[in-house]
């Protein structure tokens, strides 16, 4: 699964500035694994009362965690600090892995420092709160959205942009010091991924905290893509409009695309639309009967088509 | 009119893109007028008419897409809703079930379709209708298999 992931993610996320920033950063990466090396060893001690919480975590922060992705994906900034930290470490992580195996395995140790850190925590208190079960959870999640991920990127690059930036950016500025601008640069092209609010508090937590890393060796990787995923795939379920009509096959205008006659989300040029309505009315998608008939006729009527009056009249008194 | 046109028009080098994709329908259309199309759709495996080639005579109104294409059998079939004697097919898609989103294409797999699943409930062709009405499913495939041989098969040598 590493492995996989590792190969997914270099394809989209091997910008050129991040083999430049790869140097910076084993550099930086190292410091942070001695740290978390340490870490680490005081979590193997008590890790197996870590892994039985951590089952625990992943099934009560499931709802959360859910809950979470979905709300940065839409408007990010509510659960802002948590889940921005976590969309970081994915944001780190992918770089580092194609950068190079060594940064990588850093990467994992600080993607997940912040984990390891509410892991322990929570292992003492075994309470599982909210925020190391959130965590736990997207883990798991990661690895089903592997493939997403690398196609997710690619699609998402594009259009995630203009929504996103604006305050990542900001961030970034006063975080650029402690990070490589590298990955600024990075997250522009791929803020899908980084959603980079998040960074900065877990740049702090990062050194702090070693996870249980004999869990999350796994899952580190699939983390990041997991979010890159989600977030990619609402964006391309909104932008995936047909580029043609599929009634009369010519190229559908600014104008039709963000037309949506019909609930059953059938898409088609205003022309067709205004043909269709003159006709039998009803959607080619879904066979019934357009809702906003009663207003396409009164501006068809207004044209001037006596021949469908009639359908449109008699349509509107039913309904009525 | 000039709608339908272009339409077809599209239709015509989407069937020519697609050649490849289904091996089951050939859709040709006429040189002269583009509203007179011709398939040949072969037998769907598992019935009596596999091994068959059936052509269709399709016929494009021209307030296509919003009416549906006329579409009927060249070659003799024993098929509950094809009658024997003109080739006219019950489909609802060809009536009231029309959508504008279907195409010529897409017809001929419906037609496909309708040959491996007949419904005898509303049969154009009262034999074929009542044999399988009746639980003959035997008689109706031998008689549907013999014109198959008749009909829709290369004569042999």
């Amino acid at each position: 699964m590493v492995s996989d992931s590792i190969t997914n993610v270099s394809i989209p996320s091997a910008p050129k500035s991040a083999r430049d920033l790869g140097k910076k950063k084993r550099a930086r990466s190292a410091k942070l694994k001695q740290c978390k090396l340490d870490v680490r060893r005081e979590q193997w001690l008590s890790s197996g009362a870590v892994v039985k919480k951590e089952c625990k975590e992943e099934q009560n922060g499931g709802v959360q965690g859910r809950r979470e992705r979905n709300s940065p994906r839409e408007m990010g900034p509510r659960e802002g600090e948590n889940v921005g930290s976590i969309h970081h470490h994915h944001h780190h992580d992918s770089d580092l892995d194609s950068n190079s195996p060594s940064s990588f395995t850093s990467s994992v140790l600080g993607g997940h420092d912040s984990e390891t850190f509410t892991g322990s925590s929570s292992s003492s208190s075994s309470s599982g709160d909210c925020c190391s079960g959130n965590i736990t959870e997207e883990d798991e999640d990661d690895g089903c959205l592997d493939d997403w991920e690398a196609v997710a990127d690619a699609l998402a690059a594009d259009e995630k942009p203009k929504n996103q930036n604006p305050e990542p950016q900001r961030e970034h500025e006063a975080i650029a010091k402690s990070v490589p601008a590298s990955q600024i640069e990075n997250s522009k092209p791929q803020c899908a991924r980084a959603m980079p609010k998040a960074w900065r508090p877990d740049d702090a937590f990062r050194p702090q905290s070693l996870p249980n890393l004999a869990k999350q060796l796994s899952l580190p990787n699939s983390s990041g893509k997991r979010f890159g995923g989600g977030v990619a795939w609402g964006c391309n379920s909104v932008v995936s409009p047909p580029s043609s009509c599929p009634i009369c096959y010519e190229d559908l205008d600014l104008t039709d695309t963000s037309f949506l006659p019909c609930l059953c989300g059938f898409r088609l040029c205003l022309f067709c639309h205004k043909r269709i309505l003159e006709g039998d009315g009803r959607c080619p998608g879904c066979r019934k009967p357009y809702e906003n008939e009663p207003v396409e006729a009164e501006t068809s009527v207004h044209g001037g088509s006596l021949t469908f009056r009639l359908p449109r009249s008699c349509s509107m008194i039913t309904r009525s | 009119m000039q709608a339908s046109r272009a339409r077809l028009f599209k239709e015509y080098k989407e069937v020519q893109r697609e050649k490849v994709a289904d091996p089951d329908i050939q859709l040709v259309c006429d040189d002269s007028n583009i509203f007179k199309w011709t398939a040949l759709i072969k037998g769907p495996s598992e019935t009596p008419f596999e091994g068959g080639i059936f052509q269709l005579a399709f016929a494009v109104p021209e307030q296509y897409p919003l009416q549906p294409p006329q579409v009927r059998f060249l070659t003799k079939i024993f098929h509950p809703n094809v009658h024997f004697k003109t080739g006219e097919i019950c489909l609802d898609i060809l009536k009231n079930a029309w959508s504008p989103a279907w195409t010529l294409q897409s017809v001929c797999r419906a037609i496909i379709a309708l040959m491996a699943h007949p419904e005898p409930d509303s049969p154009l062709n009262c034999d074929s209708g009542n044999l399988l009405r009746a639980g003959d499913i035997k008689g109706y495939h031998s008689m549907a298999r013999m014109y198959t041989r008749l009909a829709a098969m290369p004569k042999k040598g």
